[in-house]
Order: C-alpha cells, then structure tokens, then sequence
C-alpha cells in the first residue's frame, strides 16, 4: 500500500521531512534562488504589459493585481468570498478529520476491515477527484452541500491513507510493554496507540487541509455562488483580469498559511518523532 | 535443613512456536526445570536462538506454554501480572514520554501513581543515575541512558520477580562495563541478600558470573538445562573481582559449557537433563 503514496504515509516520510528540515541552511539558499525566479518571472510579465506587447487587459499585469488586491480589502470587497471559502474548507475539514480519523484507526486495527477496504480507499485516493463532480453534481445538486461533499470527498482519502498506515505500524514492542504492565485498555489506547499514530495522523491532516481547499475552489469555480473560486470564475468571465489575478493570489496565500499552520502543530505535537 | 519455598517453580517447561504460511510447530523450549529462590538473582546463557527470550516472554505471561508448570510464589503463570516486569532486549521506552513518564508507566498502568508512586520515581531517577535528566525524551538519551530509563521503569512497580532479557547487549563495551556495576549497585541498593528476585538473561559469560549468584546454561534449541552453576562469589561485588582467579576459572568453565553447545556438528554431550538439584556435579565437573 505504501507504495502507492506520494506523500508521507509510510514512517520513512517522517523521517525524509525531517533531514530536508535540518538541512536549513542549504534551504535558505534554495528560497533565496525561488524568490530571484519568482521576481524575475514577475518583471518580466510587468515589462511584457507595460511595453504593450501583450494586451494588459487580457493577461492583467502584476502591479494590476496588486492594485486590484488593494482596492478588494480597501472596500472591504475581499471579505466575504475570503470568509465563504474559508468556511467551505473548515466544515469540510470539520466532518473529514471527525469521520476520517476514527474511520481509519478502525481499519488500522482490523485485518479483515483492512483487507476488505484497502483496494477501494487506494483507488479513490489515486483518482483525480475531479472526475467525480458531475456525478456529485448529479446526486446532491449545485448547493451549500454538494460543495461540502466535493471538499470531504477530496480531502478524506489522504487522511484516511496515513491514518490506517499509522494504525497499521503501531510497533509491537509498544504494545508487549503495555501488556506486560497489565496497563487497562482505555489506558493503551490513549498512552500507547494514539501516540504512537499521532505523527501519521497529522501528516494525513497537513495533506487532507490542502486537499480541502482544492476542493473548496473547485467546487466554486464550477458550481459557486460566492468564494474566492467563484470571484475568478466571475471577474474572469468580465474580463477584469485584475481582479481575478488578485482573487488567485488571495488563494495561493491561504493554501501555504493554511498547510503551514498545520506544519506548525505537526512539530509542535510530535517534537518527540524527529530522530535527527 | 528444609530448601526455602522457591520464588519461581519451572518444571518440565515446554514451549513452541507456530510460523510459517503452513504453521509448522517448532518447540522452542523443550522440558525446561529448575527453581529459583527468593532474592536470588539467576542469569541465564545459552547459545543463539536456543529459546531464552521465548522462555523469558512465557514467564513474563506474554506467550502461553504448550507442557509443564510454571509457577510464581506458588501461583501457575497464566499470563501477564503485576508482580512481574520485564526488561526488553531492546529500548523499548516510549519516544512521547520523558524520561519521568516512561518510568511512571507501569505504576500508572497499575492505577497507583499517587504521592508515593511519584516520590519512588524521582528517587529512581537519582538511583539509575539520571538525576537532572528527568524531562529529556528518549530520542535525546544515548544507548545506556535509555537502558538505565528501561531497568527503572521495571524496577518502579515494585515486581516480585524482574526478567531481563540482554538488557545491555546493543551497548558498546565500556558502557556495557559501567552498566553493569551500576546494576550490582542498584541490587545491592536494597541490601545484601535482599534484592529483587530477578531473572537475567545474557550472551556475555563474565556479564552473567559477576552480576549472578546462580548461571544457567540451556542447551542448543529446544534449550534444556545443561548446567546450574552456584557462583560463590562474595557480594558487595566490584569490579576488580573479575580479575580474580576464581573468576576467571569459573567464567573459562561456563565459556566451554556454552561453547559445546554452540558447536554445530560436533555433538555435544548433552544427553544427560539436569535439574537443579544435581548442579553440584556439573559444577565440578
Ligand atoms: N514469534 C516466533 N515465531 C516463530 N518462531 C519463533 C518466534 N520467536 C522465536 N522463534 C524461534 O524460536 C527459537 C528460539 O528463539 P528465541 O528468540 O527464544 O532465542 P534466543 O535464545 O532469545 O536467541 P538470542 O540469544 O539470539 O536472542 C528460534 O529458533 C526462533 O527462530
Ligand atoms: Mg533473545
């Protein structure tokens, strides 16, 4: 099973993460590298308007989405897309880390429920979402809920992938030393079981939040009514490519805060993980 | 004079393991008998593989045996309980507790981390010498460090019997050397002739004679007893005895014993089963 996932999943991931952590100083010439390629990108597309060799009110322009931006939160215009996108995903992520987390410790534990589930819930993670929107279209509608549904339906496989690898991998020796100190079960499952899944648990949580906000837009972009995937969708179709730019940059900002948060709580809680 | 009631009554044990795809049963343990009596400290050698940690994990009620009897303080062991603990081959100290918790565990485990339960852990701490080093976690605590937070997390439940199974086998020898004066003084701590009954299983002949009163030697698996070897040396021990004659005598003895097991080919005479009432012979012998 573990071969099939990307991203952490498997206990080496950790580990992995972490050598490219503590690697910082070799980091910091590579962003200082990313942010010279970002600026250059950037003027370039600046100059290209500016000089009119492409038309800047087709391709929009970086100082363009940038005012754009600043006339969003000057009249307060940003708000509320910002705020609906934001509530998608946090209901979204609500109801995946409520059903998914138990979910897979439940197929962790047990071989039969493995055995049974895994082919399925490897499928569904390694298939594009996406091809299954019109059919949730179809069955829940273009509503609040059916976006819920895409967000969940996106974000709860990786989730779910790590969860039962975590549950899965619960060492051994953990567990005899639990046993051997008679320790009650409600005391393994919170002392020994849940530590021990903690770190995988919240690796699945770092990639089902950015999984969520992908959904979160996509959703809009399709079949929104308000968030920041709707603003692009509906600036773009009126040919204010400013705004939609700004709206698109509003994104790209959420996806790193919102999976760097989860970074952050990830050393915070499993500090004790890092073997480096 | 009347033998003292023994602490731990092996008699006849046998055990087996069933593994592979078709579940083949293989005795690991194969009529097994000796006693060991109460503050006694028994160490056990034997070649690789011949069925110690197999043995160590039925006593310590992890693994049920298939033959014979196994009794604590006249109790058949049938499965784990709080008057036992068990050292692991291996660290086995939960990365997410400190050094603290990891050694609270088993009280908490018991329900009896109360005022006293903390204060026996704090001065646990100091005796296996990590003072100051309570709230570092694992991944901060070297080889032997880790092994002191081991042998005083078995040693906080305050067990009849302590089974450890080649508690220092993945240190190097120096630390090896320290680990093991530390724990003939942690032993000898309770006064001597009065330490825990405990069970100390070992690669390492010199380990075993100068941490033991008593050697076992199990045969090539299934293990049998081979030899029971009463090691009189006088306690408190220190480390210059293992320069002594008699030592090294009786450490060159139990070597041969060991190593006539291990020899594969050549057969080993160990036809003959000893049981601890005869270990006199073989000790001269
Ligand atoms: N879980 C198991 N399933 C099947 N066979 C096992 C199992 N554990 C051990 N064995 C077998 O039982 C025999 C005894 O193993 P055991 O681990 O008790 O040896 P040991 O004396 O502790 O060895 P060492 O000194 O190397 O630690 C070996 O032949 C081993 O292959
Ligand atoms: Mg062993």
């Amino acid at each position: 099973m573990t071969t099939q996932v990307s991203q952490p999943a498997s206990p080496i991931a950790g580990p992995i993460e972490r050598a490219i952590n503590a690697r910082k100083d070799k980091k910091l010439t590579t962003g200082t590298l990313g942010l010279i390629g970002l600026v250059v990108v950037l003027g370039a597309w600046q100059i290209a308007a500016s000089a009119g060799w492409v038309d800047a009110s087709f391709a929009s322009s970086p100082v363009g989405a940038v005012r754009a931006l600043v006339h969003m939160i000057g009249t307060g215009e940003l708000w509320p897309p910002l705020l609906s996108t934001l509530e998608s995903v946090a209901c979204g992520m609500i109801i995946t880390v409520v059903v998914g987390i138990p979910l897979g410790l439940l197929i962790g534990r047990s071989n039969t429920l493995y055995g049974l589930t895994e082919p399925l819930v490897s499928i569904m993670y390694s298939v594009p979402f996406v091809v299954f929107l019109p059919i949730i279209i179809f069955w829940f509608g273009i509503g609040a809920e059916a976006r819920l549904v895409i967000v969940v339906w996106s974000a709860i496989f990786p989730l779910l992938i790590n969860v039962i690898a975590g549950a899965r991998n619960v060492d051994r020796h953990y567990l005899q030393v639990a046993t051997v100190f008679c320790a009650p079960r409600l005391l393994t499952l919170r002392s020994v079981t849940f530590p021990a899944t903690l770190p995988f648990v919240l690796a699945g949580v770092r990639q089902a939040v950015g999984r969520a906000l992908v959904g979160a837009i996509v959703a809009e972009l399709f079949m929104g009514n308000a968030g920041l995937g709707y603003v692009v969708q509906t600036e773009t179709s009126g040919f204010k490519m400013d705004d939609a730019m700004a709206a698109i940059v509003v994104i790209a900002v959420l996806a790193i805060v919102l999976t760097r948060s989860v970074a952050w709580i990830e050393r915070r809680f499993t500090f004790w993980s890092s073997s480096v | 004079m009347a033998p003292p009631r023994p602490k731990l009554r092996v008699r006849d044990v046998e055990i087996g393991h069933r593994s592979g795809r078709k579940g083949t049963y293989a005795l690991a343990v194969d009529g097994l008998s000796f006693d060991v009596a109460p503050n006694e400290f028994i160490a056990v050698v034997g070649p690789s593989g011949c069925g110690k940690t197999t043995f160590l994990t039925a006593v310590a009620g992890l693994i049920p045996i298939s033959g014979g009897t196994l009794e604590l303080d006249d109790h058949r062991i049938d499965g784990p309980g709080r008057d036992r603990s068990l050292v692991f081959q291996q660290a086995s100290l939960f990365p997410w507790r400190n050094v603290v918790q990891n050694i609270e565990f088993g009280l908490k485990a018991h329900g009896r981390l109360d005022a006293a339960g903390r204060a026996r852990v704090a001065e646990l701490v100091e005796l296996v010498g990590l003072g100051g080093k309570g709230d570092k976690y694992p991944r901060e605590l070297s080889g032997g460090m880790s092994q002191r937070v081991n042998l005083a997390r078995a040693l906080a439940t305050d067990p009849e019997l302590i089974l450890l199974d080649e508690p220092f086998a993945a240190l190097d020898a120096q630390t090896r050397e320290v680990m093991q004066e530390e724990l003939t003084r942690i032993w000898q701590a309770d006064g001597v002739k009065a330490g825990k009954t405990a069970m100390f299983i070992t690669h390492d002949v010199p380990e075993a004679v100068f941490l033991a009163d008593r050697v076992l030697v199990l045969s090539r698996g299934p293990a049998h007893l081979v030899a029971d070897i009463h090691v009189d040396l006088p306690r408190p021990r220190t480390p210059a005895m293992k320069r002594t004659p008699e030592f090294l005598a009786m450490s060159d003895r139990i070597v041969d014993l060991v190593m006539a097991q291990s020899q594969i080919g050549k057969q080993a005479q160990p036809g003959r089963r000893v049981t601890s009432d005869d270990h006199a012979g073989v000790a001269a012998g």
